[in-house]
């Protein structure tokens, strides 16, 4: 029994504040992964999605491309397809919190003690290592396309990090509204594949219509790319402070975002009370089966 | 003396214009078994949820061994052991490791994680079952898991909702062994809903609920006690004038027009009835026995079947 359930008059094993919230986010990530090794049809269609652009994609377009500066189009793909893998997994992850709200497991998490962060911060780590270790993968095969010298080994794996941290809180923030998984499939959709394609991944930005390139501006995703493009010395658009910068920030941003926005009954502020102003009957959503509802 | 396990006054939850639940004004003493019924819509997952932390109060208050549900979150969350209508397991792992993330998730260190899930473990009968995926669990099996889930912690209130629906009777008795020893062996306090009424009979109190509001409460036997000392099924075509008879020659508490007939609570029938059936040889059908909590339900929940009561005895004319 610990000493904090003592102090407040009960038997509960349930620990204080602080140690709850790390063993929270410990089972999280623990859970996640064990989930992601799992699920082998889903890791091995993350794995060759990107060798599938790398060899089919890549090889076509070695034919008939040549991106300037870079030796042939594989070698400056290469860079983006390993911030794809990383983006996909990442992303994936993250959104597969829409399976947890459908199924009841979302909202046994909402119910600990330490909430919504904790299930916040446990995922994000978990689907961040996953997209790591998907890019990761990609790397591998790196050396048979492009020479790379130690330190730009430790570059990459540092961009390659970043950017599977700042992909995975924006699945989150994906996830946020989503109540079943039926929307899941159009998300990939409106949402990856735009953050792909308008990423520098797999073509450069810089002849595109303004309107395009200013949005592929907007995208976090061109930071990563660029910022690996950098790493591996091809030429790149930002200074490596300036992507480190965009994708840092990008990460808190969006993180306290869907803090916010990701359960709104979590929330205590702007409550109606008898003769005060507040939000009445502006609850958007009577969830039946939700993180919460009737 | 202790605090109440749960105290909520004027506590109400609206979805949009709809009134899910309207007021409720709730004591449950520590350590009681406490059921909540009432019909599909009439504010009992809503009451949970609220009471669980996890919605947020249209108005009113409520507090959890002294501490609110909307300030202490937190705190209330450490006491609390949670069986939702559908199973919190995942099945993609192991019995076991969701037992292991469910005490996670609660706090627990390593090694009281360890301890706790092999206790429960053992004393759920799921021993053997642990290494298994628990999608390959049986409906039974897969709801003892999350009553093993919610119990591994020691919480000191239990809040279920609905922990039996779907289960053969084996598996539900032995959900309510184990929720029972918790209750009085542990002196667990344990809120539930329930559509099986029978199971509701085992409670301290009943709270009976209808379109969000409170319609009856009481110890089960006070609450069948008001439908009379006995009820009689009756049905056929005489059924109708058998039932005006009896209005005249005893006391007749209530009577619920049913599909083929009535039920009439009575008090002080005695010997009469057998005089006042065998004048009545239209009758398809007629049987007396013991009021029961579904007499009760009908009685509070469903006005529209009500067709006589009359709170004092009558007088015979």
């Amino acid at each position: 029994m610990s000493d904090t359930a003592q102090a407040i008059g009960g038997s509960s094993l349930a620990a204080g504040a602080g140690a709850s919230g790390l063993a929270a986010v410990h089972g999280i990530v623990a859970r996640d992964l064990a989930r992601a090794f799992r699920q082998k049809s889903r890791l091995l269609g993350g794995l060759a999605r990107p060798f599938m652009w790398l060899v089919f994609v890549g090889t076509g377009y070695n034919a008939i491309a040549r991106v300037e500066g870079a030796v042939s189009y594989q070698a400056f793909v290469y860079p983006g397809v390993v911030v794809m893998a990383a983006l996909f997994g990442s992303m994936l992850t993250a959104i597969s919190t829409v399976y947890d709200r459908e199924f009841g497991m979302l909202r046994l998490m909402l119910a600990s003690p330490a909430g919504v962060s904790a299930l916040l911060t446990g995922r994000a780590i978990a689907a961040a290592a996953i997209g790591f270790v998907q890019g990761a993968v990609v790397l591998v095969f790196m050396p048979a396309v492009l020479s790379v010298s130690l330190s730009q080994w430790l570059a990459v794996l540092g961009a390659l990090a970043l950017g599977a941290v700042a992909t995975s809180v924006l699945g989150l923030l994906v996830a946020a509204p989503l109540r079943s998984v039926e929307n899941f499939a159009g998300v990939i959709n409106v949402v990856l594949f735009p953050l792909l394609f308008l990423s520098g991944a797999l073509y450069p930005t810089g002849r595109l219509p303004a309107v395009l390139r200013a949005v592929a501006r907007l995208n976090p995703v061109t930071y990563a790319v660029d910022l690996m493009r950098l790493a591996l010395g091809q030429p790149a658009e930002f200074s490596a402070p300036w992507s480190i910068g965009v994708l840092g920030v990008t990460t808190l941003v969006v993180f306290g975002l869907t803090a916010v926005v990701f359960d709104p009954e979590q929330r205590f502020v702007g409550r109606a009370r008898p003769g005060g102003p507040g939000r009445g009957g502006a609850e958007p959503n009577p969830p039946p089966r939700g993180g919460v509802g009737q | 003396m202790s605090l109440p396990a749960i105290a909520s006054a004027g506590l109400g939850r609206d979805y949009g214009s709809t009134r899910a639940l309207d007021t409720l004004d709730l004591t449950v003493q520590s350590g009681a078994m406490v059921g909540l019924l009432g019909p599909n819509g009439a504010g009992k997952t809503t009451t949970m949820l609220l009471l669980a932390t996890l919605l947020r109060p249209s108005r009113g208050t409520a507090r959890v061994f002294g501490h609110d549900i909307e300030r202490e979150r937190a705190t209330v969350r450490r006491r609390l052991g949670l069986v939702f209508q559908e199973a919190s397991i995942d099945g993609l792992l192991t019995v076991r490791e969701n037992l292991i993330f469910a005490a996670r998730l609660m706090g627990l260190d390593g090694r009281t994680t360890r301890e706790a899930v092999d206790r429960i473990l053992a004393s759920t009968g799921l021993s053997n079952r642990a290494s298994q995926p628990a999608r390959q669990l049986s409906t039974g099996w897969r709801r003892l898991t999350d009553l093993a889930r919610a119990l591994l912690h020691r919480p000191d209130l239990l809040i279920l909702d609905e922990p039996t629906v779907g289960l053969d009777p084996e598996h539900r008795e032995r959900a309510w062994k184990l929720i029972e020893e918790e209750c009085r062996e542990r002196g667990t306090t344990v809120l539930f809903s329930t559509h099986y009424l029978p199971e509701a009979e085992r409670c301290d109190d009943v709270v009976l609920l209808a379109n969000g509001r409170v319609v009856g409460t009481g110890a089960p036997a006070s609450l069948m006690a008001t439908i009379g000392d006995a009820v009689l099924e009756i049905e056929g075509h005489d059924a109708p004038r058998l039932l005006s008879v009896l209005e005249r020659a005893v006391t007749v508490r209530l009577a619920i027009k049913t599909a083929r007939g009535y039920r009439v609570g009575v008090t002080g029938a005695g010997d009469t009835l057998a005089k006042l059936v065998a004048a009545s040889p239209g009758l398809a059908r007629f049987a007396v026995r013991p009021p029961t909590l579904d007499d009760v339900y009908f009685a509070r929940t469903q006005d529209a079947a009500v067709v006589a009561r009359s709170s004092a005895p009558q007088v015979p004319a």
